[in-house]
C-alpha cells in the first residue's frame, strides 16, 4: 500500500485518469483508509478553481477604447 | 479585480456568425468578436506578464494577428481558443525576452511528511468547499496572487496556461517547446505550492 507521500506524488496522474488500473486501485485503497489524504485530495482539486477566481481580470474601459482605435487604424490599411 | 466572465452558452453561435461576416471584410463584425473576447485575452496577458502596459500591447498584437490570419482560420477549434493560443504565444515570447530573477525550484513549498511517509501535520481545515462560495475573500485573493507571483517562472507559466487559461498539455508543449512529462511535473509542483499557500491562509486565519 502507498504512503501519504507516495499518494500525493501520484495525485495529478490519478486525477487526469492516466494511471494503470492496479496502481489506481492501490491509491484508492490508501485513500479509503486515510482521512488526511482524502482532505488533501479535495483541497488539491479545489486549488485551480480558487486560483482561477482570484486571478480574474477585465480590461479597463480606457484600454478597451484604445484597442478599438488601434484596430480600426491598422485593419483599414 | 473582477472575476472571470462566464461564457454564455450561445457565444459559440455568435462567434461563428460574426466570424463569417468578418472573414468577408465586415470590420464591425470583427470588432464585435474583439469585444466578446478582449477580457479573456487581456486577462491572460496580464496574468502572464504582470504588466498593464505589456498586457495592453499583447492584446493589440493578438487581435491584429487574428485579423491578418482570419482567412486561414477554418473553425476546427472555437474562435476563443484560437485567439487565446495566439495571446499565449505573444505573452510567452515577451517573457522570454525579459531577464527575470527566477525563484529557485527548491524554494517551492509542498506538504511535509515524517520518516514513515505520513503527513507531518494533519490539516485543520478542509477548505475545498470554499472554492464555490459566491464571494471570494479579498485577503485570499491577494494571498493567491502573491503565491502565484512567487512561483518559479516555468512553473507559473504552466500553471497559468493549464489551470487558469484551460489549454491542453499538448497545446502548452507546442507553445513552450517543453515535453508533456516536464509540463505535468511543473504543474503538480505549482499546484502543491499554491495549495499550501491557500491552506496557510485558512489555517492561520
Amino acid at each position: 500500500m502507498f504512503t501519504c507521500k507516495e499518494s500525493v506524488d501520484l495525485l495529478l496522474r490519478f486525477l487526469d485518469g492516466e494511471m494503470p488500473e492496479d496502481e489506481a486501485r492501490h491509491l484508492e485503497e490508501h485513500l479509503a483508509a486515510c482521512p488526511p489524504c482524502v482532505d488533501f485530495l479535495r483541497t488539491y482539486q479545489a486549488t485551480p478553481t480558487l486560483c482561477r477566481r482570484a486571478l480574474g481580470a477585465q480590461m479597463p474601459q480606457e484600454l478597451a477604447d484604445r484597442l478599438t482605435q488601434f484596430l480600426r487604424q491598422k485593419c483599414r490599411k | 479585480m473582477a472575476e472571470q466572465q462566464q461564457i454564455a452558452p450561445d457565444q459559440g453561435t455568435a462567434d461563428a456568425e460574426f466570424l463569417a461576416r468578418a472573414q468577408k471584410g465586415d470590420l464591425a463584425a470583427f470588432e464585435a468578436l474583439v469585444e466578446l473576447h478582449r477580457d479573456k485575452v487581456y486577462g491572460l496577458a496580464l496574468r502572464m506578464t504582470r504588466s498593464d502596459a505589456d498586457a495592453s500591447e499583447i492584446t493589440q498584437e493578438t487581435f491584429l494577428s487574428a485579423y491578418q490570419h482570419m482567412g486561414e482560420f477554418r473553425g476546427e477549434a472555437a474562435f476563443g481558443s484560437w485567439v487565446h493560443r495566439i495571446a499565449a504565444n505573444h505573452a510567452l515570447m515577451r517573457l522570454r525576452h525579459r531577464s527575470v530573477v527566477q525563484a529557485a525550484e527548491q524554494e517551492l513549498k509542498g506538504p511535509e511528511f515524517n520518516e514513515r511517509g505520513s503527513f507531518a501535520d494533519y490539516p485543520a481545515t478542509d477548505w475545498s468547499r470554499r472554492a464555490d462560495e459566491k464571494v471570494l475573500d479579498d485577503e485570499l485573493r491577494v494571498a493567491i496572487q502573491q503565491a502565484t507571483d512567487h512561483l518559479p517562472e516555468g512553473h507559473r507559466e504552466v500553471f497559468l496556461l493549464k489551470d487558469v487559461e484551460g489549454l491542453s498539455y499538448e497545446q502548452i508543449a507546442e507553445i513552450t517547446g517543453d515535453s508533456v512529462p516536464a509540463i505535468k511535473s511543473r504543474l503538480h509542483r505549482a499546484r502543491l505550492a499554491l495549495r499550501e499557500a491557500i491552506d496557510r491562509f485558512y489555517n492561520e486565519k
